[in-house]
């Protein structure tokens, strides 16, 4: 959250051939997403949810290609896209990683920074990092809204309850086989 | 007064919802018709809007979200309708620390929720209603979206009118997602989400209700607060004043009904627990949540999510109704979503962890939000340090009590929130902190001259 990112006027955005925003995304966001809001800026947000869920990020290139579609400022996409945590310019792993450490997990239960050091120990990486083998990104989040079952963690969308040191580093090893789109 | 003197728990928001959380399982349509669902509502479509707001502002609904505005009140700011667009904005960004309770009816009774916002809907007048709920509510959106499916399925929203036609006034329901950000979990950040921006919360005025989602009259209300209007049509206004409690402050206005109260921490039972306003925090945690964990002491609490601050060791006894700020020096009844700490809990790093959390949330827009959280951090992290002195509580105490809405200084209460809870621990855990930080006194010369 907090500040803008700015990259400067002679930014040059990496580009790949295929486009992010592919013609079956577009076909489904005028059908789907556009009539539910009444500016196009409105549907700004459920399509970067989309970018994001495929690609793990939102690339410079990608985010043009919203721009265009909508007919707004790439700036305008590039303002949501710095604010909202949930998404991200770099490449997440696989697999991400985020541990609560807000008040009920780090201070009344099992402490979350025990699971932080030993996620951090098993991943060999800091908090806010992803994996050389892009399969982890571990990140610290704050109340996840399940502080009776504290402490917790997500893995991509599933939430795991009242943690232990032990269960964090099984479920770490079974998310090692998980792949590109998989469920865990 | 309530209707039991212990307090017994009603479920009326949980009446589909065991508390015994391995029995929970989803309501879903069939279901909550059979268990006497969108009775309610299609009672009420025979009705005029404007008598449902009149009873829902009879029954003095205060708002479930935090704020404790009453709902009927608020949506009679509206003017009548003019022909154009008018909307409905659910907050479900249940992100306050501490908080889990919009969670149960979300996760386990859409439905209800569902049947919530049709009635506040029809009573409004308003086409489409945004349900806005937190991006890492993954699971939780999953089972609205399903819900909502169902609901379209059946008649209940869509084109047709609402209840399969029973009323022409026809209802979109639309699921919004936010991406992780608390200062969304602001009516008017919120609606600047749901417009595709970034969260940043709007000056006021004009207020949502004149001006707001695309710049057209919104109401926004909190998820709880749309599922207690249910209840209140089916049993009527007279049954819901039976519960809960009247104000004890001059010109207080009375806490009515039930809330659910989720509670966490050094319990030997946290779970989300129903029961009436008015119920005394020693008796929620003693009788419902069965006890301190470990039999330890009790040291204080915080009133419902973080920002609210922290209850001391001596208000433990302190009723859990929407008086309570102005009686035990808290900022108000929040979610009333208790964290309890015992007798270890070291409130130094308590604070710290809440310092963190503002800091990392605070939007960027005012300055004393935007530097002050920081400097707090700073200043609390040092403490714990040990390398503090006396002179930095003071600083902590200044720089606390200049951010916020209540010394006027920011747009939007998050720094408020982080003005009392940093200010309710040190005051109230003064000692406490004052262990930990080196005494330094500021050196006074006395000019010979001067005398």
């Amino acid at each position: 959250m907090a500040w803008p990112t700015k990259p400067s006027a002679t930014m040059q955005v990496p580009r790949r051939a295929e486009p992010y925003a592919t013609a079956q995304m577009k076909a489904r966001w005028t059908a789907d997403v556009l009539p539910k809001y009444a500016t196009r800026l409105g549907a700004l947000m459920p399509i970067l949810h989309d970018i994001q869920h495929a690609y793990r990020h939102i690339p410079y290139q990608a985010q043009l290609e919203i721009a265009e579609f909508l007919g707004i400022s790439p700036s305008d996409v590039l303002d949501t896209v710095s604010f909202y945590d949930e998404y991200t310019i770099e490449q997440r792993g696989v697999v991400t990683i985020g541990v609560c450490h807000s008040i009920a997990c780090e201070q009344c239960a099992c402490s979350s920074t025990k699971l932080l050091d030993c996620a951090r120990e098993r991943l060999g990486i800091g908090v806010g990092e992803t994996t050389d083998d892009g399969q982890f990104t571990l990140i610290a989040m704050d109340c996840l809204g399940s502080c009776d079952t504290a402490p917790v963690a997500l893995f991509n969308e599933t939430l795991h309850e009242s943690l232990t040191v032990e269960k964090l580093e099984s479920l770490i090893v079974d998310a090692r086989h998980v792949s590109p789109g998989g469920q865990h | 007064m309530p209707t039991s003197p212990d307090f017994k728990p009603t479920p009326v928001l949980t009446k589909r919802i065991p508390e015994d959380r391995a029995q929970r399982k989803t309501v879903w349509f069939d279901q909550y018709v059979a268990t006497g669902g969108y009775k309610t509502l299609e009672r009420v479509l025979s009705m005029q809007p404007g008598e449902i707001t009149d009873q829902v502002k009879a029954a003095i609904l205060r708002g479930r979200g935090g704020a404790g505005f009453p709902a009927g009140l608020k949506w009679s700011f509206l003017s009548p309708p003019d022909g154009g667009p008018r909307y409905l904005a659910i907050n479900c960004d249940e992100a306050e620390p501490g908080t889990f309770k919009d969670r149960l009816l979300v996760d386990f009774d859409p439905h209800a929720v569902l049947e919530g916002i049709a009635i506040a809907a029809y009573a409004c007048q308003m086409q489409t209603a945004y349900f806005f709920i937190r991006g890492e509510y993954h699971h939780q959106a999953k089972v609205f979206q399903k819900a909502l499916e169902e609901a379209y399925a059946n008649g209940i929203f869509g084109k047709q009118g609402l209840m399969r036609g029973a009323s022409k006034f026809a209802v979109e329901v639309v699921l919004h997602r936010s991406a992780g950000a608390y200062i969304c979990g602001e009516e008017t950040a919120l609606l600047e989400a749901i417009e595709g921006k970034r969260g940043w919360p709007r000056v006021k005025p004009p207020f949502p209700a004149i001006k707001g989602l695309f710049g057209r009259p919104t109401i926004i209300n909190n998820v709880e607060t749309l599922a207690a209007v249910v209840p209140i049509m089916e049993h009527g206004v007279e049954w819901w004043k039976k519960m809960g409690v009247e104000s004890t402050l001059p010109g207080g206005m009375p806490s009515y009904g039930t809330k659910l109260m989720g509670v966490s921490g050094h319990v030997n039972k946290p779970n989300t627990y129903e029961l009436e306003l008015g119920i005394p925090l020693r008796m929620l945690v003693e009788k419902h949540c069965g006890g301190m964990r470990n039999g330890k002491k009790f040291k204080g609490a915080i009133a419902g999510g973080v920002s609210m601050g922290v209850l001391g060791t001596d208000q433990y006894d302190a009723p859990m109704d929407f008086d309570i700020g102005r009686k035990y020096d808290v900022l108000g009844l929040g979610t009333a979503c208790p964290t309890i700490f015992d007798e270890d809990t070291d409130m130094v790093a308590v604070a710290r962890n809440i310092c963190r959390f503002f800091k990392a949330e605070s939007c960027g827009q005012c300055t004393p939000c935007r530097e002050g959280s920081g400097w707090l951090l700073k200043l609390i992290t040092r403490i714990e340090r040990g390398a503090g002195t006396t002179q930095d509580l003071d600083m902590l105490l200044e720089i606390a009590g200049s951010m916020g809405l209540t010394p006027g200084t920011t747009i939007c209460g998050l720094a408020d929130g982080n003005n009392w809870a940093v200010r309710t621990i040190v005051n109230k855990f003064r000692p406490e902190f004052e262990r930990r930080v080196t005494p330094r006194f500021v050196p006074v010369y006395v000019s010979a001259a001067g005398r």
